[in-house]
């Protein structure tokens, strides 16, 4: 009886989470003469194993970049010993977290494309961009990630940097210990399980991400979210069976980001408590 | 401990320009003439806020992208609060049921989420595909963890048990304790909450563009064209979002007293 009234919580997590995503898994090995890998060996062409590779990738890419650059910004933000600015700063990676998607994108092309707002300014300066960079690629996308990368990675590492106590500073530095050593051998290790999390974070927020890919790119860097929009939109065959099995790996991929990130953080938790 | 302070400068002050130059220049670009060939704008005009706002689709994209955004934010609250209240109240072994929602949430990428939704819902006879009505049940997938999350942290932070048991001995039932006792108390938590979805469900794209397609216009999608073929148009449109995104991302850290928006659980999808 107790558990009623959460009905309506439970059917709708059923219904539009749960349920459907099971569907696909179990259409993903579906074929009409019974259960077989088929869809699966089918799906992965070169191609796809191509944008798997391309999509590991950026993730990668972006969250290793996001955690140092994001660790650094916000350690410099909380030793500012002004709070206004301190406070101006956490507000302003807190509003930019929530950026992204088309408007970012076609920002990015305004400042970094072929006749881009910085483009020209660096061509004034005798720094030829083009055509060695180009905005419309993965390195492109990299650029344009970081910037809700990095505030996400600010947001999510600040409370641990905060929890960092001041007399574990204050004895190690008694004790004759230099400032590197305090990092390598003290702080590092009580913030690791911390920024290891944040990296899952980092990894499954950009493993995920479609707006931005597509208004940047279109169909021209080659990502398995780009891959599996593209079957979904009939665009490249009728074939909707291998966009679940794209679908499954894919989701076994985040999947394992997500609980790498809840085991990681309550470890966090706990060392810092 | 403290950083060198030439160093930490360096570093923030290289921080807030590439937080703030795209945002700027999208800003300057749009009323410029034409900003693609010196390094300053050749003139200033308005001419392409007034083209791209005299647009019918202008004004019916972002009608639709309020509708869309607004009905998203109202459902999760009425569907959240009570069950939330519940959950903390009553039945505390239920929160995992939130948790775990919420970090499906950010694990299922929009993309597969909508390709979940399309092909479970084409083979049961209940008419959602292609329904502005699927949008909003696939947004409200997307931002629950933004509901729940303020919810749970204002929850966590009032006297529960003692405001309920105040409540029900004066010979309020549960409905009257939620409505006049529990919700005044953790207002700033749903407001947050109301806000943070509103946000994220006005600048959705992925689903949008892959559940409705043409049928249902929202903003993100007009704009997206509008980069293929007009940039300057576009760049307007865009400067639009940011200032929506800003002004709703102020109101949340001035009703959350600067607290984290976008702490911990709750993690962006874009």
């Amino acid at each position: 009886m107790d558990w009623l009234p959460l009905s309506p919580l439970i059917l709708f997590a059923l219904g539009f989470q749960l349920i459907p995503v099971i569907s696909i898994i179990i259409s993903s090995f579906n074929s009409k003469h019974g259960y077989t890998l088929n869809n699966y060996e089918r799906a992965f062409t070169p191609m796809i194993l191509n944008a798997f590779k391309n999509s590991i990738q950026l993730s990668t890419t972006t969250a290793t970049l996001g955690v140092i650059i994001g660790a650094f910004v916000a350690y410099a933000i909380i030793s500012s010993p002004n709070k206004f600015i301190q406070n101006a700063l956490i507000a302003l990676a807190d509003v930019t977290t929530n950026f992204g998607g088309a408007p970012l994108a076609f920002a990015f092309i305004i400042i970094l494309g072929s006749t881009g707002v910085i483009t020209i300014l660096l061509k004034e300066v005798g720094i030829n961009l083009y055509p060695k960079f180009r905005i419309y690629s993965i390195s492109g996308l990299t650029i344009a990630y970081l910037y809700f990368q990095i505030p996400l990675m600010i947001m999510l590492i600040l409370p641990s940097l905060l929890g960092l106590k001041k007399e574990l500073w204050e004895a190690a530095i008694n004790l004759g210990a230099t400032t590197f050593q305090y990092w390598w051998y003290i702080a590092l290790p009580t913030l690791a399980p911390a920024l290891l999390s944040s990296f899952f974070i980092l990894f499954v927020n950009s493993f995920g991400a479609y707006a931005t890919a597509w208004t940047l790119t279109g169909p021209d860097v080659n990502l398995i979210t780009v891959q599996i929009a593209a079957l979904i939109r009939g665009e490249v065959q009728l074939e909707i069976e291998l966009a679940d099995a794209l679908s499954v790996v894919s989701m076994c991929i985040t999947l394992i980001g997500v609980i790498g990130y809840l085991s990681l953080a309550r470890r966090s938790r706990r060392a810092l408590s | 401990m403290r950083m060198h302070p030439l160093l930490r400068s360096t570093i923030l002050l290289i921080f807030i320009a590439f937080m703030i130059i795209p945002v700027i220049a999208t800003m300057v670009f749009s009323i410029s003439t034409r900003w693609d060939r010196s390094i300053l704008p050749e003139g200033l005009t308005f001419e392409w806020w007034q083209k791209v706002t005299s647009n019918p689709a202008f004004k019916m994209t972002l009608r639709n992208s309020f509708y869309l955004s607004f009905g998203t934010a109202i459902a999760l609250v009425l569907l959240v609060t009570p069950s939330a209240y519940w959950a903390h109240i009553r039945v505390q072994k239920s929160k995992a049921i939130f948790e775990i929602m919420s970090a499906l949430s950010f694990g299922i990428p929009g993309v597969i989420l909508a390709l979940s939704l399309i092909r479970f819902y084409s083979n049961i006879p209940i008419p959602l595909v292609n329904t502005p009505n699927i949008l909003l049940l696939a947004c409200m997938e997307l931002s629950f963890p933004f509901m729940y999350r303020p919810i749970a942290n204002a929850l966590d932070s009032i006297n529960l048990k003692t405001l309920t048991e105040a409540s029900m001995s004066l010979g309020g039932n549960w409905i009257q304790t939620l409505w006049y006792v529990i919700l005044p108390n953790i207002m700033p938590g749903v407001l947050s909450g109301f806000l943070l979805v509103f946000s994220t469900v006005f600048a959705e794209f992925t689903l949008t563009n892959l559940l409705v397609g043409a049928r249902f216009k929202t903003f993100p999608i007009y704009l997206v064209e509008f980069t293929r073929f007009d940039g300057r148009q576009a760049s307007a449109l865009a400067t639009i979002s940011f200032v929506v995104a800003w002004i709703v991302s102020l109101l949340i850290l001035w009703i959350s007293g600067r607290k984290a928006v976008s702490a911990g659980g709750a993690v962006v999808v874009h």
